[in-house]
């Protein structure tokens, strides 16, 4: 039986780091490799040793596809092909291609600044990893292999976030990765066609959640800046290189325009100009309006927004300050957090979420007083913001695109145990389709039945047509032939072309059950007797006394015979060809039932 | 344990075991069983339990929960585990009866729980721990733990199943490390228990019909051999080596791949490499029997063996030929030379089968060229590959793929069709061709070697990853055939040969990908620097006249200015070493506007100290910085010119970077030339320079603090010092405390400084960055290399910083990890602490 498996070596019940391996009709194909931010040792990355069991990697892999640029899903792709030793293909989005470096020099840099760069992968090895990866346009069909193809869809969650649907022959996947299915500021919503997968495997951060609109999110955050701002305060936003950040200085863009606010906006590490080289070459992925607007006023050509000196941190008066690294992990977000901390004037915003072992998890847990470099305390009376802007699909949006796809089965990752226990249970009742949840290391496999296309030759086709009605394409027609199995191919013909074909003679198997009734009456007697209770029961068909005293039904010969040592009881013989054998055994079971009684 | 976290233990321990307080985050679990095992390593675990009552309080605790979390739960048995490696504490908590209560049958195993991964896994983890002394064998013999282990074998999740089957091979090896005498056969009663339990459990699934209990079985006994030595494991594979053949001699295909990876476990152990083991026979048989990736697998590791039955060995080096020599026969009837395998040996009809049908023929092949390819580059090679005609195969393969070969019967034509535009044995092919370098001789290159390289490189076809491919086997070629003695000759038959190159290279360079403009380049790069240092390689001059006649110089410098910044910064660095050898501005000094009038080319050090100023993205920098080094270190004849305008020039660029490694590479930049220009006036360097007198030192420090003040490099190195960027600040200072060493001596100084400034107080970096923002504030703007005389500052100034200073404690902070801090074990405390009661808010996020 065809079967498809799936074994997440990350992302079965967290949300750490996202590598899922699948494998459908004999190809394996790795859907993401992430990196878990909350270690500093090996166990960041995937425990790959599974797949390396299995023989070389390149030998096993057929490719790896990565959904996104994000850490949790690409962090481990440059130790995976450079280090690890996978040297076949990779596939992304053009925009996930150009924005990974980017990223994971992001992340290699707060590495190096930690420890030094041991047991890391260099930039080299980034670029090597690069030059691996073959870009993919939305809804392009991608054949990896004779047999393997991918095709990518708009996922919406951040620029250039793809799903990606996997076909083997008749046999297909669709990985969402992460997705939003509500269009933001600079992005749309996510979209798929009715392409109906036997496994969709979707994400379920938000799997209980209905969040509320963003728009909220986006005034509450303005808000509090403008009123920091307006207090003389100062306003640090820690960001990663590429991703929020441009979605927050767009916001904060439009708004200084609005309210002609004259409260300088920086942006470290001279980070705007190559966002706007991303988000400018890849206008397309973004949303309707940023498209429609782009001729006149292109939205990532920020007026306000200043490149960032470190001399700036010291200036008096509000400004704000986008700095990286996002978490608060060290370099210069963390070094202007230090030197605004102890003013409570200012605010720190952390729009998104921080893993253990930084300033930023501290924070957002409430500590106040922070130890520094040689047992200093620091003392935190700034304020602290926590403002969630992943956008990732809610409950509704989980179900939506179900109802869009329309799986066979569904299976849910990058989510948390207990929140995808209920929305599994939520998809099971209303779709009526399995839901599976497995967790890291654990196998599931679905058995598929895959159609399997067969040539029908025109000689058969016309006899088909002939006899029936006019064909119709989106109606299934059942048709009768004969199997040829030859050369890895299948054809259905006629009975007579099998034959003439494959050089045999042709043979009739005639089936003949003997029907015991009791009737003392001479043979042609009863045979009458037989013969009207027949034409009684089966008005439709054509029941005929042959001259011989037999009887035919359609096809059907009915011959009875005396029973030598007992003439009381007479022997029917009902015989028919296997073309036959509904028809032959209704009467046999019609007969074995006796006859009626004869009424004179 | 520090007496905070003492402190600090207990509410955690408070924390952990209150089942309505969620730990949301597995890390911080992780990160405190981390910090345990490193306890553990240097502290007694039993006082820990007993000065820290509040760890056993919390096992207890969990125990009694209603409802456990399922982290909690594995947490603790883990946490237990740690704890219980000591044999004295694990009677400690035995007396308490807490172990049976985790690792017996009260425990877990019969909760619900049981069914969560994590729980086996934490069951398993824990018991692996503890399994470090007599007594922890004896309770798991006795609590049914091992029955439980030998199911945890087939568990549905990788993990835990794999961990279990670890777990056994631990307990045998660990149970038999006191097993002194060999043991004259399995049934003696002087084995442990727990062999006695395992052994007959072994022998049990590997007659089983089951796969998958096969699987593990012969996993376990890879891992016992391949990692325990002993003679009992002799007696082992004699007890075992019955139900091993037979399921060899039936099941071949099945187990295929296990019983290669025991074999090869076998073969590596010396118990095991006496030529008349039983082993050798059963791998011979393998040999002949499992199916060709198998059997290549296998061939591969014995061949990679020191002992090893010369007979087995040849059987290998026939079976892992046998693809290549049905390739080289496909293409060529009859052979115009010998070929790989004697034909009464071989049967190759399986063989042919899969090279015939597609999706098979690219796997063999690739899989045969890796192990072919590692065994090319072993320095002990206990056969001779046949390297002519292997290398002939390889290069068929290559033919075949992009249609060059002409197929000699119906297998050829098969495989012709299937590996025209396979990239994947392309790319194996070119690996495998680039490691030919080592053994074979220009004579060998010049014939279809070269053709076929330039074949994948100047083939349109040829896609990035394999062009990738092509550049790096012509370089390993190159390289090597410029380290050969008869370099004369090579150059003679070799110089056509770099002519073609360049043509197909200026194709490359102007390619539409980035990917292969940028291969193109890192193969020129370095191309030349091997060129330029290779000291045997004579024609070095016959080169540059090739490499200038060609439009490659032209070209690469055309890509400075490529929309890809990953490709200009290629370029930069191609620059670099192509301004070595070509002198470029010599030859291409100007070009001529459209009036006519010639307008002077910039030259080449301008145009990549604009780059440096100018270039949005960092690599291209940073490359710039690179090269820059690379001139300075090699003493290239544009920055001997003027060194000391060069490198305050771009050391006052470099300070206003943003990017770290771009500063990194300024401060390498700074440490070459303090430590060239100390050299230079006779400082430093030589350990055989006579003893000057104190007076010629002191000149002699005073002209290199002048120049150091000309070029400002001290208010670079301080600025740096003061960086954000950990790397950047710890590379300033390890350069600081190198020229205090040299320019702070005492006696050198007395001239210099005034009496109050003899002893001044340490100070940290707020003290320098007040310092350095007066003098930025009294400073006038003054020309590039020209010291401002009317700043504050004077060289006397600045070895007063130096002075006081204090770079040996910046230096021991600077080289710890910047998050230390957070990282600490009271930090991890705390930060648990902290997280209670906020997890509502600050719901589970992602990015």
């Amino acid at each position: 039986m065809p079967e498809i498996k799936v074994t997440p070596l990350g992302a079965g019940q967290d949300v750490g780091r996202s590598c899922i391996l699948v494998s459908i009709a004999g190809k394996n194909v790795m859907l993401d490799c992430g990196m878990h931010m909350g270690y500093n040792d090996d166990r960041r990355f995937p425990d790959f040793s599974y797949i390396t069991q299995n023989g070389r990697l390149t030998d096993f892999l057929d490719c790896v596809i990565i959904s996104h640029f994000h850490l949790d899903h690409c962090g481990a792709l440059p130790y995976f092909s450079e280090m690890v030793g996978y040297d076949g293909p990779i596939y992304m989005t053009h925009p996930t291609k150009a924005i990974c470096p980017i990223l994971l020099e992001d992340y290699r840099k707060i590495t190096v600044d930690k420890k030094g760069e041991t047991n890391f992968f260099t930039s080299q090895m980034i670029k090597d990893c690069m030059k691996k990866v073959v870009a993919v346009h939305l809804h392009q069909t991608v054949q990896v292999d004779d047999e393997l193809e991918i095709k990518a869809y708009y996922a919406g969650h951040v620029l250039g976030a793809a799903m990606f649907q996997i076909r083997v022959g008749s046999e297909s996947v669709v990985y969402t990765g992460d997705y939003n299915m509500t269009p933001d500021r600079h992005l749309g919503a996510a979209w798929i066609d009715k392409c109906r997968p036997d496994l969709l495997i979707s994400e379920s951060t938000y799997a209980t959640t209905i969040r509320d609109s963003k728009r909220c999110r986006e005034r509450d955050f303005l808000k509090k800046v403008h009123e920091t701002v307006e207090r003389g305060g100062k306003v640090l936003i820690p960001v990663f290189a590429l991703g929020r950040a441009q979605e927050l200085c767009i916001l904060l863009e439009t708004f200084w325009e609005r309210m002609n606010l004259k409260a300088p906006i920086y942006f470290s590490m001279g980070l705007t100009e190559k966002a706007n080289h991303y988000y400018k070459l890849f206008i397309t992925w973004t949303n309707q309006k940023i498209r429609k607007t782009f001729v006149q006023r292109n939205m990532f050509e920020f007026k306000h927004i200043k490149a960032f000196d470190r001399a700036f941190a010291d200036n008096p008066g509000p400004m704000v300050v986008f700095a990286t690294p996002g978490m608060l992990h060290a370099g210069q977000s963390l070094q202007i957090f230090r030197k605004w901390a102890g003013n409570e004037k200012n605010m720190v915003i952390m729009p998104g979420y921080c893993v253990q072992g930084t300033v930023g998890h501290k924070i957002l847990s409430g500590q106040r007083k922070l130890e520094m470099e040689g047992r200093q305390i620091l003392e935190v009376k700034m304020q602290v913001e926590y403002m969630s802007f992943s956008a990732h699909a809610d409950a509704k949006g989980i179900m939506q695109l179900i109802r869009q796809a329309e799986p066979r089965s569904v299976l849910l990752v990058h989510g948390e145990a207990k929140k995808m226990e209920f929305l599994k249970q939520k998809i099971e009742q209303e779709f009526h389709v399995n839901c599976y949840m497995p967790a890291n290391g654990e196998t599931t496999t679905l058995f598929t039945s895959p159609n399997i296309p067969v040539d029908i030759s025109l000689g058969l086709l016309k006899r088909e047509t002939a006899i029936g009605l006019v064909p119709d394409s989106k109606k299934p027609k059942l048709m009768h032939g004969t199997l040829i199995m030859k050369d890895n191919s299948f054809r259905l013909v006629s009975p007579e072309q099998a034959l003439k074909e494959l050089g045999l003679g042709e043979h009739q198997l005639r089936f003949t059950c003997r029907v015991h009734i009791q009737d003392p009456r001479k043979e042609h007697e009863m045979v009458l007797r037989v013969y009207n209770h027949l034409k009684g029961i089966l008005k439709d068909y054509s029941v005929q006394h042959l001259p011989d005293g037999s009887i035919m039904v359609e096809s059907i010969l009915i011959q009875a015979t005396a029973q030598s040592e007992d003439q009381g009881t007479k022997v029917l013989l009902v015989s028919w060809t296997y073309q036959d054998e509904e028809l032959g055994s209704y009467l046999t079971s019609l007969l074995k039932k006796g006859l009626p009684p004869t009424t004179t | 344990m520090d007496r905070e976290c003492a402190q600090l233990l207990p509410p955690v321990c408070a924390v952990l075991g209150d089942s309505r307080q969620l730990v949301a985050d597995d890390t911080f679990l992780e990160k405190f069983l981390d910090w345990f095992k490193t306890l553990t390593e240097t502290e007694s675990s039993l006082h820990l339990l007993q000065e820290n009552p509040c760890l056993t309080e919390l096992i207890t605790c969990v125990l009694k929960l209603k409802d456990p979390s399922s982290s909690t739960l594995s947490f603790i048995l883990r946490l237990t585990g740690i704890f219980t490696a000591s044999e004295s504490c694990f009677q400690y908590l035995q007396q308490r009866e807490l172990l049976n209560s985790l690792f017996g049958e009260e425990g877990p195993l019969s909760s619900a729980l049981w069914e969560e991964a994590s729980v086996r896994s934490g069951w398993v983890q824990g018991v692996h721990t503890m399994t470090q002394h007599q007594s922890a064998i004896h309770f798991l013999c006795n609590c049914g733990a091992i029955d439980v282990i030998f199911t945890l074998q087939g568990d549905p999740s990788l993990f835990v199943a794999s961990a279990a089957n670890r777990l056994l091979v631990h307990i045998l090896t660990f149970s038999l490390q006191s097993f002194q005498t060999k043991p004259v056969n399995i049934k003696d009663c002087d084995w442990p228990i727990c062999a006695q339990k395992l052994i007959p459990h072994l022998e049990e699934s590997l007659k089983s019909s089951s796969a998958s209990r096969i699987k593990q079985s012969l996993k376990l006994l890879t891992s016992v051999f391949g990692c325990c030595h002993d003679l009992w494991t002799e007696v082992l594979w004699s007890q075992l080596s019955e139900p091993i053949t037979y399921l060899l001699e039936n099941e071949p295909f099945n187990a295929g791949n296990s019983l290669v990876d025991l074999f090869l476990s076998m073969a590596r152990s010396p118990v095991f490499s006496c030529p008349e083991c039983s082993l050798w026979k059963s791998a011979s048989y393998a040999l002949e029997h499992l199916n060709p990736a198998q059997a290549g697998c296998l061939s591969a590791g014995i061949l990679k063996l020191q002992e090893c039955p010369q007979a087995v060995r040849m059987q290998a080096l026939s079976v892992l030929l046998q693809p290549m020599d049905c390739v080289l026969k496909a293409a060529s009837q009859p052979l115009e030379y010998p070929g790989l395998l004697n034909n009464s040996l071989s049967d190759s009809a399986t063989i042919e089968t899969l090279l015939s049908c597609r999706s098979s023929c690219a796997s063999l092949l690739c899989q045969t060229l890796a192990h072919l390819e590692e065994l090319l580059y072993l320095t002990y090679m206990p056969v001779n590959l046949p390297h002519i005609p292997l290398l002939k195969s390889v290069v068929t393969v290559l033919q075949f793929g992009t249609g060059l070969a002409t197929p000699a019967s119906s297998l050829g034509s098969k495989i012709s069709r299937i590996l025209i535009g396979c990239f994947r044995v392309q790319r194996s092919a070119l690996d495998i061709l680039g490691a030919f370098s080592h053994w074979e001789s220009h004579s060998v290159f010049m014939g279809s070697v070269s053709d076929i390289l330039l074949a994948y490189l100047k083939s349109p076809d040829t896609s990035p990853t394999v062009l990738k491919k092509s550049f790096q086997a012509t370089l390993k070629w190159l390289v090597r055939l410029s380290e050969a003695p008869s370099s004369r000759d090579y150059w003679l038959q070799t110089e056509q040969f770099f002519r073609d190159l360049f043509l197909v290279l200026q194709k490359r360079l102007c390619s539409h990908c980035w990917e292969i403009r940028d291969s193109a380049l890192e193969f020129l790069t370095l191309l030349v620097k091997h060129l330029r240092d290779c000291y045997i390689f004579t024609e070095k001059e016959e080169f540059r006249q090739v490499l200038v006649s060609s439009e490659v110089p032209k070209f690469t410098e055309d890509l400075l200015e490529d929309p890809e910044s990953y490709v200009r910064a290629s370029a930069v660095l191609a620059m670099g070493q192509l301004s070595f050898l070509t002198h470029l501005n010599s030859k291409i000094p100007s070009t001529e506007n459209g009036n006519g009038k010639e307008v002077k080319k910039k030259s080449i050090v301008a145009q990549l100290q604009e780059i440096l100023v100018t270039d949005s993205e960092g690599f291209p920098r940073r490359a710039v910085i690179s090269v820059f080094i690379d001139w300075l270190r090699d003493g290239h004849t544009d920055v001997l010119k003027d060194t000391e305008q060069f490198v305050s020039s771009v050391l006052q660029v470099v300070n206003c970077d943003l990017d770290w490694e771009v500063k990194a590479g300024g401060l390498e930049l700074a440490e070459v030339f303090s430590a060239k220009t100390l050299g230079r006036v006779g400082l430093a360097g030589c350990p055989y320079v006579s003893v000057v007198s104190a007076a010629t030192r002191s000149t002699q420090l005073n002209e290199s603090l002048q120049i150091f003040y000309r070029v400002k490099l001290f208010e670079f190195l301080f600025g740096a010092l003061c960086d954000c960027d950990r790397p950047v600040a710890q590379k300033a200072c390890s350069i600081l405390i190198a020229l205090k060493a040299e320019l702070c001596d005492e006696n050198s100084l007395k001239e210099g400084l005034s009496a109050e400034h003899s002893f001044p107080e340490a100070h940290g970096i707020a003290w320098l960055e007040k310092t350095l923002r007066r003098w930025s504030s009294c400073a006038e703007p003054c020309p590039i290399g020209i010291a401002n005389e009317a700043g504050s500052q004077n060289p006397n100034d600045i070895l007063l910083v130096l002075r006081t200073i204090d770079l040996e404690g910046l230096n021991k902070s600077l080289n710890r990890s910047s998050d230390h801090i957070e990282n600490s074990p009271q930090s991890l405390l705390q930060d648990i602490l902290a997280t209670v009661g906020t997890l509502e808010e600050n719901e589970a996020d992602c990015y």
